[in-house]
């Protein structure tokens, strides 16, 4: 497990966060810019991919500059850091990929305030080395891809019957609710009883083992 | 007191560092930004240019601005506020500037920018109006901006099937009001309304109920602004 100790394996920190810690799945964290982002496939890997990459660069800045960064100001600085890199994701996203920068509006700056983003910087990049911190920050982020992706993918299927805009069937299989906000609530909450029920299953067995 | 200071010293150089980090991705960026916005701009420009039902532009392809200077060229009218014109009957507002062009026929086309107010801020819309002598028809319509409404609800009033329902309005249209079906008491819908959108846009509808379900204020704000552009061409360009 990947926690604030870092005296678990490097592999095992970055494996982590794509399952065991995923930030949405298991520790339940970001989820207003996942659930609103999620409306389709290309809009939840745009999110994705901005978040991941805000999370890899905060994770390892923030490791960087954690020795010199007095404890009673390491949350505005973290803060300061975080808004930093989601400023420069902005600026690029709006130069060079302007559809999904114009699509995703008003959810890109608000990456500063996912608390997946805080959470891993003050739980682990704050407590230890730059390496561990890149690996945990890959991790989380990939794992958040994944969950994003899968929620996108879910409700573009099910919500207008395509996955990155190719149909996969007709109009009038549509449940037009998946892509609304009600739609997102229903599809996180059974992803997460699914995951949660493999967990136990799992658990159940290696108890049955023991 | 020596530890505050230190603090705020290290704080303030975070900052600094931040600052300058950022000044730099700035100047990196810049030009490709400028270079985006106005390409969303051009593409725009010529969208509302094109007849939808022909697919052909309705000015000749040397008019198509293609830099900023050229797109200079165009301007009819501007203001320095940035407004040119607010409904007072509805929230719609015109932005400055406005482009003039002129048609294969020798007709003006203008091409307006101008913002309603959605469910989350503003919704920007570009639309071309063609001067007619019986009045201004309406050619086309882009949605510009509309990144503050609901994605999967009010974010859709610029997929195509959606935009086209506020294309071809004709001025008879806009004399009592442009407004979209539910305003207009035409809900729910009839039998066999899509075969009539055209004669609904001459009184002045805008079906856009069936096609955005659960969303009424987006496409209001869009009527609002195509209503303000309307007003502003009656007064100004008569």
């Amino acid at each position: 497990m990947a926690d604030s100790r870092g005296n678990f394996s490097n592999f095992g920190i970055f494996t982590a966060g794509l399952i065991r810690q995923n930030p949405t799945f298991a520790q339940i964290l970001g989820l207003c810019p996942t659930l609103a982002t999620s409306t389709t496939a290309e809009n939840a890997l745009g999110m994705g991919l901005a978040t991941f990459i805000v999370l890899v660069a905060s994770n390892f800045f923030i490791s960087m500059i954690r020795k010199l960064i007095p404890t009673e100001i390491r949350i505005p600085a973290y803060i300061a850091v975080i808004a930093s890199f989601v400023t420069v994701i902005d600026l690029f996203m709006h130069g060079y990929t302007y559809q999904m920068w114009k699509t995703l509006g008003l959810y890109i700056p608000l990456i500063v305030v996912n608390c997946i983003i805080m959470g891993r910087a003050e739980s682990f990049a704050s407590k230890n080395g730059m390496f561990k911190s890149l690996l945990d920050g890959l991790g989380m982020g990939f794992g958040f891809i994944g969950a994003i992706l899968l929620l996108g993918i879910t409700r573009e299927l099910f919500g207008s019957g395509t996955i990155f805009g190719y149909t996969v069937w007709a109009k009038s299989y549509e449940v037009f609710v998946f892509v609304l906000p009600p739609g997102a609530f229903l599809v996180i909450g059974f992803y997460l009883a699914l995951f949660h029920y493999i967990g136990s299953r799992k658990k159940a067995k290696s108890t049955k083992k023991a | 007191m020596g530890k505050y200071i230190k603090t705020a010293l290290i704080l303030a150089s975070l900052m600094i560092v931040i600052g300058i980090i950022l000044g730099l991705v700035y100047m990196a960026t810049e030009k490709a930004m400028a270079k985006a916005d106005l390409n969303a701009k051009l593409s725009a420009i010529k969208f509302v240019l094109t007849n939808p039902r022909t697919g052909k532009l309705l000015v000749s392809e040397n008019q198509i601005p293609t830099t900023l200077a050229e797109l200079d060229l165009k301007i009819w009218k501007s203001s320095r506020s940035g407004i040119l014109y607010s409904d007072p009957k509805y929230p719609g507002f015109v932005l400055s500037p406005v482009y003039r062009f002129l048609g294969k026929n020798g007709e003006k086309i203008y091409v307006l920018t101008g913002f309603g107010v959605g469910f989350g801020g503003r919704v920007v819309t570009v639309a071309g109006f063609v001067q007619q002598k019986s009045g201004f028809y309406e050619n086309a319509i882009d949605v510009t901006d509309y990144s503050n409404e609901t994605p999967g609800m009010g974010a859709k009033i610029n997929d195509p099937d959606i935009r086209r329902r506020f294309f071809s309005i004709p001025n008879s249209g806009f004399e009592k009001g442009l407004k979209v079906n539910k305003d207009a008491f035409l809900f729910p819908l009839p039998a066999g309304y899509l075969s009539k959108l055209s004669q609904y846009k001459k009184k002045g509808i805008v079906v856009t109920s069936d096609v955005m379900t659960g969303a009424t204020i987006t496409p209001r704000a869009v009527v609002n602004t195509l209503n303000a552009m309307y007003d502003f061409l009656e007064k100004e360009a008569k």
